[in-house]
């Protein structure tokens, strides 16, 4: 073999010097150096470079920069851990649902049937950062699906409030999540609730954009009348299914749904029993805006008694056929 | 409510924040910039992580992200520019005092620091953080054989500094201090 000339050896003698030279470069090299002096010179420049190169690898940087930076870091990453959010979109019933959740509770619920989805712009507004994450998701998705089965009678998710616009519109989120399973108040009952009788409509538009649909049950509000005036939007269709979901009677009139009230049992605000629809001391049932329950179960299971006068134990409703 | 475990991310800055924090010191010589691009690099992965894309060597794979960042970091010709004026006001690096004062180790950082960006990454990936170059090729965006002769003309540039100033003392040349 010719000896390469010293320009080209001189890789192998960087890669010899590293320990990195395969045996052809080995070979090569062995064979140069054995005449070249000057290139002999160089390898053992080239190992020196080497042997330098460790106080390179062990310099120090200062380690009140580096706790510096590693502080920020971790404050940077629990600012980000707030930030994200998971979700996943659930086929049901009512559609495709989005269900997402942070650290602290499930932040929104979103039908995505009829108008372009709100949420990016939604949690883009907030800082937040989505991520898709259905194994995440599956626990809520259980619960979901139970819950529209009817199989359970709450979705006892805990929630994050920060997609509320306002206190106003939290008070009024709060109100509605004591309503109970299987019962429903009018838009009046929860402008009283909050101490603003007045803002009846300001109620219903806390309503109208409650981020976390079905967890914090405001299908459960409807006019005062019986009427279910509005959903979500315009999805009226859906109150009614959740309604009927939890055995609230509601029946089809022109075109539009209407709680059965004559129905259903009454509960005057702050009494601990409830009574028939015909019952004398639920006279207030016109004045008083009432809880009003779809079965003597429902208002049972809320922790409210018969009354003693009505006795709605030994005559209850006929349960109405439902369309 | 179930909570993703942070535990297998934390594991990660604490084995490697360090590390990648003294790469980025040394590559861009100024501590403020390896404080913002290391915790770029985390937070970045953290993304990746929370959304299960965190692939297999871990290590690898956060000084792929730094090198992306810092690299993005000095595209602009602006910012070389800026860089340059930083490498001249290194913050970690000690002054240089003439030739034949200076130790070996601050004539190797002041030519690591003037290497172009690409051989300055392959070098430090390879001599001090000890990857192989195929990991070094895959961090760089080019071939192992790229990396290689990347991390050869760096070094080649280190031989020729240090036989430079050997010669300059042995020699008494014009640069080293004469008395007074």
């Amino acid at each position: 073999m010719k000896p390469l000339d010293c320009a080209r050896i001189e890789t192998d003698l960087a890669a010899v010097a590293a320990d990195e030279g395969n045996a052809a470069a080995q070979r090569r090299v062995s064979a140069h150096i054995e005449h070249c002096e000057a290139c002999r010179a160089m390898l053992d420049d080239y190992r020196n470079v080497e042997s330098e190169l460790a106080a390179l690898r062990e310099r120090r940087v200062d380690p009140g920069h580096l706790g510096q930076a590693r502080e920020r870091l971790e404050a940077g990453l629990a600012d980000l851990r707030r930030r994200i959010v998971r979700y996943a979109i659930f086929a049901s019933p009512l559609g495709n649902v989005l269900v997402a959740r942070t650290e602290m509770g499930v932040v929104l619920v979103e039908y995505l049937r009829g108008h372009a989805a709100r949420w990016p712009a939604m949690l883009e507004a907030e800082g937040l950062e989505p991520i898709e994450d259905e194994a995440e998701l599956s626990s809520l998705h259980r619960d979901f699906g139970n819950y529209l089965a009817g199989r359970s009678r709450q979705l006892d998710w805990p929630v994050d409030w920060r997609l509320v616009r306002s206190d106003f519109q939290r008070e009024v989120l709060k109100a509605t999540a004591a309503i109970p399973y299987g019962a429903v108040v009018s838009y009046k009952r929860v402008a009283r609730e909050i101490g603003q009788p007045k803002a009846v409509r300001a109620v219903a538009q806390a309503l109208r954009h409650n981020p976390v649909a079905i967890a914090i049950p405001c299908h459960r509000v409807i006019g005062s009348e019986g009427t279910l005036v509005g959903y979500a939007g315009g999805k009226t269709d859906l109150k009614e299914k959740l309604l009927s979901v939890e055995g609230v009677p509601v029946e089809r009139a022109r075109g539009d749904y209407r709680v059965a009230r004559d129905s259903m049992y009454v509960l005057v605000p702050g009494d601990t029993e409830y009574c028939l629809p015909s019952c004398p001391s639920a006279e207030t049932l016109r004045s008083g805006w009432p809880t009003l329950f779809g079965s003597r179960e429902r208002a049972e299971s809320a922790g409210y008694r018969p009354c003693t006068t009505c006795r709605p134990d030994l005559h209850p409703l006929v349960p109405r056929r439902m369309p | 409510m179930v909570v993703v475990s942070d535990e297998g991310f934390q594991y990660l800055v604490v084995e490697h924040h360090g590390e990648i924090y003294r790469y980025l010191v040394r590559i861009t010589g100024r501590s403020t910039d390896a404080d913002d691009l290391s915790q770029e690099t985390f937070l970045r992965a953290f993304r990746a992580y929370a959304s299960g894309k965190l692939c297999g060597d871990a290590r690898a794979w956060l000084f792929a992200i730094a090198t992306n960042l810092m690299r993005n970091h000095f595209r602009s010709q602006k910012r070389r520019q800026r860089a340059h004026d930083a490498m001249m006001m290194r913050d970690v690096a000690t002054e240089p005092d003439g030739a034949s004062g200076r130790e070996v180790g601050e004539i190797i950082e002041e030519v690591v620091a003037e290497l172009p960006l690409k051989q300055r990454a392959a070098f430090l990936q390879r001599k001090v953080h000890g990857f192989e170059y195929d990991t070094i090729a895959k961090n760089l965006g080019c071939s192992p054989d790229s990396a290689r002769a990347n991390v050869f003309q760096a070094t080649k540039k280190i031989r020729r500094a240090l036989d430079g100033s050997a010669k300059r003392v042995d020699g008494k040349s014009s640069h080293a201090k004469e008395g007074p």
